[in-house]
């Protein structure tokens, strides 16, 4: 039998479906990163973490392509998001799901309209079985129960959830995640980070999560990429427990066992 | 490639499923799953699912849906040789969950629907009025017994309200007195009375034209503005913030903007009144009436009465505006469609309020 959308959570060896090479991003003249290179390999939950300020959001926002960067590359299953124009790029970005920071939903739609939405636009389906895609989305998410109300009715962990749902619709293989522990409570939060384990365990999607919620980086992380805002680049790479554990960085070190600044 | 196909067998029928079913390619093969279905009520079918390669949530929604109608014993839908993960996960929906409820909204006849949307537009109005009340108070709190009013911020909303609409109130009120003088001109002239236009423009101008331009301009200019500023500040719970620091939103934002549309709305009347006369003047010249015709003409048939019921008018438009645009704004739900909500709804209101009052104004003062 082929593999049907399997995933196996060993990424080792397994092929990257995002590379980000040599890549510089700011605003105007000002650099905020800078020298950026990694990889996401398929099946893997990639965390980008940092503290603020240090551009986490701004990569991703580079990544999935709403921010041109100022040199680099990135790569998406082998095609550059950064040279695509058009009708490419457009086909580029919808291979990734976005769960913005606070959710980001219609608020003229409700929840099950909001999930349905890239479906309504992207598919000739039935309503019945577009309705059915949705619902069953929103079961993943454990959202079933609120898709008749509307996003102002919902809370944050809710908005989240429903986020991830409508970034799944389109079928896409990778699913890029910004702050979605940040504002949660602990049950919602690892609530939260279940969702995440189940849906790369079930459908076999690969997660970029940008967060500093240290719980939900030890809890759902393979691998951890880490920005520092002084030297604007990434200054650790790899196991967010092994980094804990070995890193001889101070800033890791500081970040990981959330230590003050000394100067203060 | 993905096909469904029936095998000839007599008990079975089969779906073969090939290849990627993702939500650009499910279409033809549900609506094809879906009819063998239909045309083997009685048959147990078969979904092999051994020669799919890539399957997505659509397609995971495809196969639930196949496996979860109902069908006589030994008819049901059999999916063979799925990946254990996905088996399992369309193994873990429950049927149950996916009933679409068969409730409708009860039908609500004609005059109850007439009649709850006049219950409604009621109790919007005692709302309306319970906050022009509040506002009534605070700033007679404000202005006389030691408050402390936002100067400072009632200068920024009139130099926004008032100083940047004078252009467009130019414009206006010019093209008014125009217009005007130009319609009245043409059937006068048909009875010898063109001398009279000056009379009809400078009423019209002075008592109605003038402030009821003024007024409808500044609503959809301003009094929308303050519901879009006072709804997106409610959203972002700016209007908490203020209250949890013991201040007075109506005090701390509803008045400064409340004075300031007092104060400049009669100002942009004045405005409205003089180039709306003098493009009356300039159309009455092409009538055969000069200037100095006009002004004498013009004194003798307006008072100072229908100047100041003018400008008392433009001051009662712009406090019904302003505080029809704060209050909606306040009144702003959730969510960037309330804020859209409220600012065509201040427009709405705004403008009808505008024209009942004014019909209030002409009863009274005639």
């Amino acid at each position: 039998m082929a593999a049907q959308s399997m995933q196996e959570n060993d990424t080792e060896g397994v092929p990257p479906v995002i590379s980000v090479r040599n890549l510089r991003m700011g605003y105007g003249t000002r650099v905020l990163l800078d020298n950026v290179s990694f990889e996401v390999r398929r099946g893997e939950i990639m965390v980008i973490l940092g503290g603020s300020g240090s551009g986490k959001s701004s990569l991703m926002k580079t990544i999935i392509g709403l921010y041109t960067p100022m040199a680099g590359d990135i790569l998406i299953g082998g095609r550059s998001i950064v040279s695509a124009r058009g009708e490419e790029r457009a086909q580029l970005q919808r291979q990734l799901g976005v769960m913005y920071q606070s959710g980001a939903l219609f608020g003229s739609l409700n929840v099950l309209e909001n999930v349905r939405f890239p479906l309504d636009q992207f598919s000739d389906l039935t309503l019945d079985e577009k309705n059915l895609a949705a619902r069953m989305l929103l079961q993943q998410v454990e959202m079933g129960y609120a898709e008749s109300l509307m996003p102002g009715e919902l809370s944050g962990g809710m908005l989240k959830r429903a986020g991830i749902a409508r970034a799944m619709a389109l079928g896409c293989s990778i699913l890029t995640l910004d702050e979605p522990s940040a504002g949660l409570d602990p049950i919602t939060a690892a609530n939260l980070d279940r969702t995440i384990l189940s849906l790369r365990e079930n459908l076999g999607f690969t997660f970029v999560v940008v967060t500093h919620e240290l719980q939900s980086i030890f809890a759902i992380a393979d691998r951890a990429v880490m920005l520092d805002p002084i030297s604007r680049s990434i200054i650790a790479q790899g196991n967010p427990a092994h980094l804990r554990d070995h890193s001889d960085d101070p800033r890791v070190q500081q970040f990981f066992n959330r230590r003050p600044d000394a100067s203060r | 490639m993905t096909s469904t196909d029936e095998s000839g067998a007599d008990e079975v029928a089969s779906i073969a499923l090939r290849g990627r079913i993702t939500v650009h390619t499910a279409t033809p093969i549900w609506k094809s799953a879906l009819e063998t279905l239909a045309r083997n009520p009685q048959r147990r079918v078969i979904v092999d699912a051994s020669a799919l390669e890539y399957i997505d949530s659509v397609g995971i929604a495809l196969l639930f849906d196949l496996v979860r109608r109902e069908r006589p014993p030994g008819a049901q839908v059999e999916i063979r040789d799925l990946a254990p993960n996905l088996a399992a996960l369309v193994r873990g929906y429950d049927p149950k969950d996916f009933v679409q409820p068969g409730a409708r909204r009860p039908h609500v006849g004609l005059v109850e629907q007439i009649g709850r949307a006049a219950a409604s537009q009621l109790a919007y109005l005692q709302h309306l009025g319970s906050f022009l009340a509040q506002c009534g108070t605070g700033l007679r709190r404000s202005l006389f017994r030691g408050g402390s009013m936002r100067w400072g911020e009632v200068l920024e909303v009139a130099t926004e309200a008032g100083a940047n609409a004078v252009p467009i109130v130019l414009l206006v009120g010019f093209l008014m007195g125009v217009i005007i003088a130009f319609e009245i001109g043409l059937v006068a002239q048909k009875f010898g009375a063109v001398i009279f236009v000056v009379n009809g423009v400078g009423v019209a101008m002075l008592r109605e034209l003038g402030p009821l331009m003024t007024a409808i301009v500044f609503a959809g200019r301003t009094g929308a503005a303050f519901a879009a500023q006072l709804g997106t500040q409610k959203v972002n719970e700016e209007v908490n913030a203020i209250s949890t620091f013991g201040l007075d939103p109506i005090d701390f934002l509803v008045l400064p903007r409340l004075a300031a549309a007092m104060l400049v709305v009669p100002l942009l009347a004045v405005l409205a009144d003089v180039v709306g006369l003098f493009g009356g003047a300039l159309v009455m010249l092409g009538f055969g009436v000069g200037f100095l015709q006009f002004s004498v003409q013009l004194l003798s048939a307006v008072t100072a009465g229908d100047f100041l019921l003018g400008i008392v008018k433009a001051a009662v438009f712009g406090a019904t505006i302003a505080a029809v645009g704060c209050e909606r704004g306040l009144s702003t739900g959730a969510g960037a469609i309330s804020v859209g909500l409220s600012t065509t709804s201040t427009v709405v209101t705004s403008i009808v309020l505008i024209v009942v009052i004014d019909g209030i104004f002409t009863v009274l003062t005639s």
